[in-house]
């Protein structure tokens, strides 16, 4: 249908699906950050303080959105494979990049859900990572969280 | 006795008009009215008019900048190129938005355009390098939340679509804040 469902059941199962894969990309970024921060210095360094703390606040937000309904937030792993070894600032700045265009995609999870005050929600947070990931890459980009194949042009059916 | 002649056309009348409704639309009645674009239509031409009417006003700044009418001292030409260097980008970003808005647009082959494909006026742009980038912050943030508040009403993937164009407006503002700063100017 063309009109975002009426709560139920099912969509509430999906909300919480989605809430939970946020959940999960922001404990991947804390963890990240720490490894971003630890290989930065001066200002830079001070600016990935500055996106861990953000995360860490969204973290919390997303597991108070979680037991708000009855959920029990996922837990974070211990460690995470990095994507990319980091051993110089230029490295941890490829990580930073990474790790918010995870989030972003995670963020536009919540988009799709027919709860309209967590669709904001993911909205808002979309937006917060893209601001995060052009100051960490330098530009910007037109379509901040999703993928390649989400843009592919509709084939016209016959 | 004028009114058997009379009765005789009306019945004439009557067995010809569903002939002529068939012969004259043969092939429209068969499908019946148009369908009515679905509400996700009017969403999706509300926004592609929003980022047509951005793209306007990149266009007016850039070819103000392209062409510095009494611009004599170097650093305005030079300011007047960093500027193009800048603002290139985000609007070949804009220009991404719009055909993906378009890609998703679908519509009755026979339908009439709306208005708002028609390309919009955009306000014409300052010259100054400063007071331009300002012109445009001011746009982009205004379609940043304008996105944002489509999205109560969309499907859920054009919802994620409007929020990701949402996103990238809105980190069009910081670069446009370093453009204002460098100029001497206060973002208002």
């Amino acid at each position: 249908m063309s009109s975002p469902a009426a709560p139920g059941p099912r969509s509430a199962l999906a909300t919480t699906a989605a809430l939970q894969s946020a959940l999960a990309a922001e404990h991947a970024a804390v963890y990240g950050y720490g490894i971003v921060g630890a290989n930065l210095t001066g200002n830079r360094q001070a600016a990935a303080m500055t996106d861990w703390v953000a995360h860490q606040v969204a973290r919390d937000t997303l597991e108070a959105m979680l037991r708000s309904r009855g959920a029990q937030p996922v837990a974070a792993a211990a460690a995470y494979r990095l994507p990319v070894t980091v051993r110089t600032g230029a490295q941890a700045v490829s990580l930073a990049v990474f790790l918010e265009d995870r989030v972003a995609t995670a963020y536009l999870g919540l988009v799709a859900v027919s709860d309209i005050s967590v669709r904001q929600f993911g909205a808002l947070q979309v937006r917060a990572a893209a601001l995060r990931g052009a100051a960490w890459r330098g530009s910007t980009v037109a379509f901040p969280g999703l993928t390649a194949s989400s843009l592919a042009a509709p084939r016209p059916r016959s | 006795m004028a009114a058997y002649p009379t009765r005789r056309v009306a019945l004439a009348a009557a067995v010809t008009l569903p002939l002529a409704a068939v012969s004259g639309c043969g092939s429209v009645s068969v499908l019946a009215a148009p369908p009515r674009p679905a509400p996700d239509v009017a969403l999706l031409r509300s926004a592609i008019a929003a980022e047509q009417l951005l793209i306007a006003r990149y266009v007016n700044v850039l070819r103000g900048a392209g062409n510095p009418g009494g611009a004599t001292s170097a650093a305005r030409r030079g300011d007047a190129a960093d500027l193009t260097a800048v603002l290139e980008p985000m609007l070949a970003e804009h220009r991404a938005h719009l055909a993906q808005l378009r890609s998703r647009l679908v519509v009755p082959a026979n339908a009439s355009p709306s208005p708002s494909e028609r390309a919009p006026a955009a306000p014409a742009a300052p010259a100054d390098p400063g007071a331009a980038a300002a012109y445009l912050r001011a746009g982009e943030q205004a379609a940043s939340a304008a996105m944002l508040d489509r999205l109560p009403h969309a499907p859920a993937s054009l919802a994620q679509l409007f929020a990701s164009i949402s996103a990238s407006e809105a980190t069009h503002v910081p670069v446009l804040d370093a453009v204002i700063r460098s100029t001497g100017r206060t973002a208002r």
